[in-house]
């Protein structure tokens, strides 16, 4: 009888003391992502918030968390004397060309490696060790070909650059999702009398949407964050917006906190843009790419 | 008949030859006689660009010229404006460099003297402040460039510090002498670690001891804050034989104070360029920093300063040698303006660069706060509106007219911006610990001895030859005993 009476209450100890360790756990884990969050989100916070400050707000104290009184007053000077909007632009233009034409140039490469084996089994693998070369090696060759080309301080030269330092990876990464795709289904469309290329385009691409989506995404921001190249062989008119946010965070941290910070704004927000429309193709590209290459 | 035909001749070659030198050099007195070109200038930062914004008003009023101005970011300004000469060309008309970098630059700017006489140029060469005429601006003895920021390091201290009686009988009781703006370097460090973590402005806050920028960049901010110590302690960069002197016992005993003090500093001092130190002194959280002349303007700024009026200004710490205090700051690096060889448009440029270089155009320049651009002229330290645009700015300009005659230069050498790379992270390496002061100078000098062969020693070493014949008539020679018996 004792027996039968202990028992319910051990159960219900039980499930109390699971209930508290479960909810302990979460505890702990939701700060764990908290302080992590703080971590990593807390700098861009106050970057973004120092954009929006008044000069007089940049070394307050105690600090001053949200401005009182928001501005644009800092973006609008950096779009107009530091040429923010010309530089936003060229950003802009020499990623979207580079991504299109890395994709353009990848995709029939990585076809005939995948369905002819062009090249033998290895050659998707030597384009990649093209991208283990360091890019500070490759420098001098290439400001002194492009200049003999005509091609510094010019949209072509830098697009043709990151259009060629991307293909490796590009290549490497269609490779895998074209493998795995069934070539029973290219074979159908092919039966219905589709060409090659159209079965390519209307049939193959639609499907292997997501790792092109991944190529596109990297190509995009890695070319959207490139300095080394950009710093060579832009000019004035050609500069990007990595470029603008170096000359305001390097050489002595200069007055212009708030247009500085601004510049690290602009500079981060599309490549986080296209982050966000891309990153449903992006876990599912990047296992499906990554593990059948 | 034939002679009034001869007279008619000469008459129309006078015209045309009048005509067509008025058309080569347009008259001065000529509103906008250069209306719709635009130069192209190169700059190294923001600030820069916003210092050139200053004068473009009256540069459009008077010459009717624009600047196009692009900032190529001050780690890599130097390699790839170099690449860009080395190719033999350049996209850009007028050109800012480190006067530091001269012989890498000199051969490709274009000498001003030709200039000034074709075209009456007046650079008001007096008015330039000695030091920076003597050794900023000429490349093989030719004169190829202006100033445009006269950098040097002055020491500021918060009063408050100084001035509290409490502070004064503390200080006194612990080391034994009177609470004062430190004039040698051991009494720096005293009053550094005295002022270290507590409230000596009377709060209750947890402040600093002082300030310092120890960051390994491409402009050597910690290879500045050794280099004053180990000059004082009567270190030289080089022998008569291209020998790096850095790792003698100047430069030892200089690097070991400064890994010694360095719990006295802020935390992150090893990632401070050159504006965190100004913020902690005009925000009150350090009583003592000695840094650029900038650091004035902010200094007396009430919109940020907590210090306007109540800041003391004077010569950076020296050691006491034999009863007398030798003082060794430094020239940090600077900026000069010049033209460039390759530019096509080299008469309106030169017409630009003697415009911005005006005593009253160049005063805007460095009077705002927001260029960080230094005075290199008489003029401007003895400007009246100058003197009287903060708090105390007169005494905030008599003391960097103090410390003109004790300046050091940097090596003006070729390859001058590697030397201070390889010896600026070594440096920090021994203020991060993870190597000892005498190790990280031994292998700065391996570096440097690197650089010279590759370079060319017998090359380096003739440009040596003249430096350090400069030097020594500025009184700067290497002193082996002095780091021993310095105090």
């Amino acid at each position: 009888m004792a027996i039968a009476i202990e028992r319910p209450r051990v159960v219900a100890r039980r499930a109390k003391r699971y209930r508290v360790q479960r909810g302990l756990a979460h505890l702990l884990t939701y700060l764990g992502l908290a302080a992590a969050l703080v971590f990593f989100l807390g700098p861009f916070f106050w970057i973004v918030t120092t954009s929006l400050k008044g000069n007089e707000d940049f070394f307050a104290f105690p600090p001053v968390w949200i401005p009182p009184d928001p501005s644009l007053a800092h973006y609008v000077a950096l779009f107009t004397r530091s040429s923010g909007a010309r530089y936003f632009t060229n950003s802009l233009v020499i990623s979207s060309l580079s991504m299109l034409a890395a994709l353009v140039v990848s995709l029939p490469t990585a076809y005939a490696i995948a369905r002819w084996r062009f090249g033998g089994g290895l050659l998707s693998a030597f384009l990649l060790v093209l991208r283990m070369l360091p890019a500070i090696a490759l420098i001098i060759p290439i400001y002194i070909m492009c200049k003999m080309l005509g091609l510094t301080n010019s949209y072509l030269g830098l697009v043709a650059l990151y259009t060629v330092v991307y293909i490796p990876f590009a290549v490497w990464l269609l490779v895998g999702f074209l493998r795995d795709f069934p070539v029973e289904i290219e074979e159908a469309a092919m039966i219905d009398g589709c060409s090659r290329l159209r079965a390519l385009v209307q049939v193959v691409v639609p499907i292997i949407a997501p790792g092109m989506a991944v190529v596109a995404l990297f190509a995009f921001i890695a070319t959207w964050n490139e300095f080394l190249f950009a710093i060579v062989l832009t000019g004035i008119e050609t500069k990007t917006m990595m470029v603008l946010v170096t000359s305001f965070t390097t050489g002595g941290t200069d007055m212009f906190y708030g247009e500085a910070s601004a510049s690290v704004v602009l500079g981060v927000l599309p490549a986080f843009a296209v982050a966000f429309m891309l990153q449903r193709y992006l876990v599912k590209g990047l296992a499906l790419g990554g593990t059948k290459g | 008949m034939r002679r009034a035909a001869l007279v008619i001749v000469a008459v129309v070659v006078l015209v045309g030859l009048v005509a067509l030198t008025g058309s080569r050099v347009p008259s001065v007195g000529a509103a906008r006689p250069y209306e719709g070109q635009t130069i192209r200038a190169v700059v190294n930062a923001e600030y820069v660009k916003y210092s050139l914004t200053l004068v473009e008003k009256d540069l459009y009023d008077k010459l009717g010229v624009k600047i196009e101005t692009e900032v190529i970011p001050a780690d890599a300004f130097v390699a790839k404006t170099l690449l860009e000469f080395n190719s033999g060309t350049s996209p850009w008309d007028l050109v800012m460099f480190g006067p530091s970098n001269m012989p890498d630059y000199g051969r490709h700017f274009e000498p001003l003297e030709p200039w000034v006489e074709k075209l009456k140029l007046d650079f008001g060469m007096d008015d330039i402040v000695p030091v920076f005429a003597k050794v900023m601006l000429r490349f093989q003895g030719k004169l190829v460039s202006m100033p445009y920021d006269g950098d040097i390091h002055i020491m500021y201290w918060n009063k408050v510090a100084f001035e509290r009686a409490d502070n004064k009988k503390k200080f006194k009781a612990k080391y034994n002498y009177d609470l004062a703006a430190p004039k040698t370097w051991k009494q720096w460090d005293d009053t550094a670690e005295f002022f270290h973590g507590w409230g000596w402005d009377g709060s209750d806050r947890k402040l600093f001891g002082a300030g310092a920028s120890y960051k390994p960049s491409g402009s050597g901010y910690s290879y500045h804050w050794w280099r004053q110590r180990f000059f004082a302690y009567g270190g030289n960069y080089f022998d008569a034989n291209m020998k790096p002197l850095i790792n003698t016992a100047a430069g030892v005993r200089a690097l070991d104070e400064m890994v010694r003090t360095m719990p006295y500093y802020p935390p992150g001092v090893m990632l401070f360029e050159s504006e965190e130190p100004k913020t902690l002194l005009v925000k009150g959280e350090i009583p003592l920093l000695h840094s650029w002349t900038s650091t004035g303007k902010r200094v007396g700024n009430p919109a940020e300063s907590v210090i306007v009026g109540k800041a003391g200004f004077g010569l950076v710490p020296g050691a006491e040698i034999d009863g007398k205090v030798i003082h060794r700051p430094a020239i940090t690096p600077g900026r000069g303006m010049a033209v460039s060889k390759y530019s096509k448009k080299k008469e309106v440029t030169m017409k630009v660069l003697e415009f911005i270089s005006l005593p009253d155009q160049s005063l805007k320049i460095v009077m705002d706060a927001k260029t960080i651009m230094d005075p290199w002229r008489v003029s401007h330290l003895r400007s009246p509106i100058f003197r009287k645009a903060f708090p105390d700015a007169d005494k905030y300009l008599d003391a960097i007219e103090a410390t003109f005659p004790f300046l050091v230069p940097d090596p003006v050498i070729p390859a001058a911006d590697e030397y201070q790379r390889k010896l600026s992270f070594e440096i920090t390496e021994a203020l991060a610990k993870r190597k000892s002061p005498k190790e990280a100078l031994d292998n700065a000098a391996v570096e440097w001895e690197k650089v010279t062969d590759r370079r060319g020693r017998d090359k380096q070493k003739a440009q040596w030859g003249e430096k350090m014949a400069e030097m020594k008539a500025l009184g700067i020679e290497y002193q082996p005993d002095w780091a021993a018996k310095a105090k």
